[in-house]
């Protein structure tokens, strides 16, 4: 009786140790073990071969970034789109990877992180504890308003800027000083 | 064809549509999105009928404007570029995919998950809303009532909101101007004010009379042995005591001048304190009037600067400038106007450099301004930083990274420096400038007075140069003054502003007029109830439930699944974004904050203790409590043993400069507090999260006989905590994937029931293993 018991907790611990490894262990995704596809849909499919030899099918993979700011194009995450959105494996280089699989995944990124940069700034005007921007950006002119009182434009690198409207859209200036010096004196508030 | 929908599709897109044999009286909803595929900024229309589902993207690109934004003065004519339509039986489980930003939308057509559209954030809520109501047509529920369009412009100004959804006009609330908000601060104290320019005028008139004494009188009229003078004195010929007279005379004006000073000295150490105090209780105030989510979007440290030191800052002009500027003035005045009559070719001299230095003046305020604003910037930074590095000890000196803060201070303390010195060095900039507007003058009149006495020995006296001397050296002040007095200024205004900006902020939770009193019994009802804390940030979608007064409700989920959040809203720290909350039937947004504070108490994962004794901390919520009240919470929470410990007992002085109290003594003094406090409804949201299996135990026996009779409502990880729940939930992703009671979820054999197992199995395990 006590011996059935124990195998029982036994297979309930085995399983609770499976489980943290998924939580814990990491897996690599490279050129030899995926197969990134197109779907019909407009989404991106992966064939991924684990480690064991087992092929497993995601009909739709959504692609996240370990560093969107630091270091894009490193440690980009193949995540499940559904459930806890568990990931499947992390890509080390994208370099590493063939061209198109390149540009089918930046696609998708591309779709996750819009964040027009900022070319120009036409105006920037404060008022009773909100600003109003007219800017140019590399998707057109653009305006829009952020709360002031810190936290809404912020440092994410050197002389890089990153600015969360109230709608929760960002905008990037890309490098500060290549901006003239009346578009840095307006921005002079923020930074 | 609805009229909302009107305003969502542009008549010449909907003409165009009718040629293609749509007819608009079919529509049920629509929504614009702004982005097709590409990320280009371009419109598009999603329409739903009763059959079909059409995507109809716009042939005109666009500008992008969001929130806040006044529309385009120009929208170009938009036609029918694209034009889809699917079945409504082709289509399955519409639903919106949150991305970092904005979102996207996709369905199931043909049993293929489809990408339709995206958009950005600024579509985010009406995107969300048309998703459900089109998942309700799918799947024939009756779609929740369309909540009111929110008003978009302020009716006062006709400015747009910057925040949609939140009927707050910026531009309408700070009405007055800046500085007049200030003088108010000063109208309780109008008499002594008074008192206070009148001080100013007496001290005026007597300081522009001394130099008239020491120059024209003491040289032309006595050494110059002037007959007529002594004769109006009476006293003719008698030089020796018209001297006398003149020296007591200007010692009379010196005491004078004096007692005023100290008259003016007293009023002003009673004023400055006085409204300082004032500007800060208006500001801790409106601190605590303001709704959680505002503390979590600022940084702590830069509140505190706000409270403390701008309100210092607002009254450097008011106290060194405003009284002083009368005075200034009125010297100025004074001695320009004697001047003047004096000697007119003189006084031009004397003066000929003010207006060019106004305008300078004039023409750097806004670079001063922005030097200020700057400093107070960096120094809001060093403060944050501050309380970053002080809060943190424990983990810096755990890690050894004492190297490291103290580099990542030195790098603001140099920006601070760097802000600091530019403000000084425009101070400086000014006053060389007044400086010399000053000397110059004095060089000047002193050369060419000298000239006039070699040239016109009978016109143009001795005295009347020293004279003409004495007043430019009064003027000194003045211009000293005037120097300054727009730095003052800037740097009051630039605090005063940030001032008002808190006591004008409008909580994001308000209590309603004429919001509706009552004593709760405890029925709780949520109906599709989604809210984010960042915009369009889902942390909880459509979740509805209901408990009875005197049940006990157990939420369970793994973390992050929005347990807290939950619970967060109904003690309305926070507003649903949709949905709403009932409590006895009654909507919590009609509710007095009163009611429902008295009603709903709280212990949270995070215990926060006060600084003040141990017996205030646990009568936080009734202070009138007596002790004996007080012990029992403390028993009934299983704190009264460690309490007793204690050298001082219940009077141990806690909180930050306190005693430092253990995560589980903590807790249990936010246990008891919630235990005197006798709420209707108790909200535990990992009440016992951090003590020990037998203190839990304890406290679990003494919350029983508290939740009797009492709407309970339990957050835990551990599902033996929840043991006596009658009703459970599960939440997972913000979702609500399973509620019933124990005995129901585990007949389910769900996702509670795979929690169950793990953590039965792996306690029992560990009993094994001892």
């Amino acid at each position: 009786m006590l011996k059935e018991k124990m195998k029982v907790e036994d297979q309930v611990l085995e399983k609770q140790k499976q489980v943290v490894d998924d939580i814990t262990s990491v897996h690599r995704i490279t050129k030899e073990n995926s197969v990134f596809s197109r779907t019909d849909g407009g989404f991106v499919s992966l064939q991924y071969t684990e480690e064991d030899g087992e092929i497993k099918v995601y009909n739709r993979i959504t692609v996240h970034r370990c560093f969107p700011h630091s270091d894009p194009t490193h440690y980009i995450s193949i995540r499940e789109p559904e459930g806890d959105g568990r990931e499947i494996g992390l890509i080390d280089d994208m370099d590493q990877l063939p061209e198109d699989t390149c540009a089918m995944l930046n696609e998708q990124m591309e779709l996750r992180y819009f964040t027009p940069k900022i070319l120009k700034v036409r105006h920037i005007r404060e008022e009773y504890g909100y600003s109003y921007w007219d800017v140019v950006t590399d998707r057109g002119t653009c305006r829009f308003t952020v709360r002031m009182g810190g936290g809404s434009v912020y440092p994410i690198g050197k002389d890089r800027y990153l600015i969360n409207d109230l709608d929760g859209n960002r905008f990037e200036i890309p490098d500060l000083y290549k901006l003239s010096a009346r578009e840095i004196k307006q921005l002079d508030l923020f930074i | 064809m609805n009229e909302s929908l009107k305003k969502v599709i542009p008549n010449s897109v909907i003409t165009a549509l009718e040629k293609r044999g749509l007819k608009p009286e079919t529509f049920l909803d629509a929504v614009s999105a702004d982005m097709d595929k590409n990320g280009e900024l371009r419109s598009l229309y999603l329409i739903l009928t009763d059959k079909r589902f059409i995507l109809v993207v716009s042939d005109q690109s666009g500008e992008m404007i969001f929130s806040g934004a006044s529309p385009a003065s120009h929208r170009p004519v938009e036609g029918v570029g694209e034009l889809y339509q699917y079945e409504l039986s082709r289509i399955a489980n519409p639903k919106i995919l949150d991305q970092v930003v904005g979102g996207l939308f996709m369905a199931d057509i043909d049993g293929i998950e489809t990408w339709i559209c995206r958009f950005s954030g600024a579509k985010m809520k009406e995107m969300r809303n048309f998703c459900m109501t089109f998942s309700c047509r799918l799947t024939g529920e009756e779609p929740p009532e369309k909540k009111r369009n929110d008003v978009e412009y302020c009716p006062k100004c006709g400015m747009p909101y910057p925040e949609k959804g939140r009927s707050v006009c910026p531009k309408c609330m700070v009405k007055r101007a800046i500085f007049l908000r200030i003088l108010s601060y000063f109208k309780p104290f109008w008499l002594r004010i008074c008192g206070l320019f009148l001080c100013m005028i007496v001290s005026g008139i007597l300081s522009s009379l001394s130099p008239y004494l020491t120059g024209t009188i003491l040289y032309d009229k006595i050494l110059s042995k002037n007959q007529e003078f002594t004769e109006t004195l009476g006293i003719p010929g008698n030089f020796v005591l018209a001297l006398l007279m003149l020296v007591l005379s200007a010692a009379l004006i010196l005491i004078i001048k004096q007692i005023v000073g100290v008259i003016q000295g007293r009023i002003n150490a009673y004023l400055v304190p006085e409204v300082v105090t004032k500007i800060k209780g208006n500001v801790f105030e409106a601190l605590q009037k303001l709704s959680i989510g505002f503390f979590t979007r600022r940084q702590t440290g830069s509140l505190m600067q706000r409270v403390n030191s701008d309100a210092n800052e607002v009254m450097g002009f008011f106290i060194d400038g405003l009284p002083y500027l009368l005075y200034n003035i009125f010297t100025f005045l004074f001695a320009a106007i004697i001047m003047f009559s004096m000697d007119w070719r003189l006084a031009l001299i004397s003066f000929f450099m003010l207006p060019p230095l106004f305008f300078i003046s004039y023409r750097l305020m806004p670079r001063i301004w922005h030097a200020h604003g700057r400093r107070s910037r960096t120094v809001r930074t060093l403060y944050s930083l501050l309380n970053d590095g002080i809060g943190g000890a424990r983990v810096v000196k755990a890690f050894g990274q004492e190297e490291y803060e103290n580099t990542r201070f030195q790098k603001v303390n140099d920006r601070v420096r760097n802000a600091e010195m530019r403000v000084v060095r425009y101070g400086n900039q000014f006053e060389i400038m007044y400086s010399l507007a000053r000397e110059i003058p004095s060089l000047l009149v002193a050369s060419i007075g000298a000239l006039f006495i070699i040239q016109a020995p009978g016109v143009f006296t001795y005295g009347k140069l020293i004279t003409f001397l004495n007043f430019l050296g009064l003027m000194q002040g003045p211009m000293q003054f005037f120097s300054n007095i727009f730095r003052w200024w800037a740097s009051s205004m630039n605090a005063a502003q940030r001032v008002f900006e808190i006591i004008d902020a409008r909580p994001d939770v308000m209590e309603k007029e004429a919001p509706v009193y009552v004593d709760l019994k405890g029925d709780i009802t949520l109906n599709h109830v989604s809210f984010g804390y960042e915009p369009n940030k889902c942390v909880l979608n459509d979740v509805s439930f209901s408990v009875k007064s005197g049940e006990m409700l157990g939420i369970v989920g793994k973390s992050g699944a929005g347990k807290s959040t939950l619970v967060n809203l109904i003690s309305r720290l926070y507003d649903a974004d949709s949905g709403e909350i009932l409590l006895d039937g009654i909507n919590i947004k009609n509710l007095a904050f009163s009611s429902l504070r008295g009603a709903v108490a709280m212990v949270s994962q995070e215990t926060y203790i006060f600084m003040g004794t141990i017996a205030e901390n646990i009568a936080y919520a009734r202070p009138d409590a007596g002790h004996a009240e007080i012990v029992r919470a403390a028993q009934a929470a299983s704190a009264h043993n460690f309490i007793c410990r204690l050298p001082d007992g219940y009077d141990t002085i806690i909180g930050s400069g306190g005693r430092e109290l253990s995560g589980g003594e903590r807790q249990r003094i936010s246990i008891a507090r919630a235990i005197l406090a006798d709420p209707r409804i108790l909200v535990l949201d990992e009440a016992t999260a951090s003590v020990d299996t037998e203190t839990e135990r304890a406290i679990q026996e003494s919350l029983e006989k508290l939740i009797k009779g009492r709407t309970t409502i339990s957050i835990a990880h551990r599902l033996s905590t929840l043991r006596n729940a009658d009703h459970l939930i599960v939440l997972d992703k913000g979702e609500l994937v399973e509620s019933g009671t124990h005995a129901e979820l585990v007949a389910k054999q769900g996702e509670y029931y795979k929690l169950l197992q793990l953590q039965s199995k792996a306690l029992a395990m560990r009993g094994i293993g001892d």
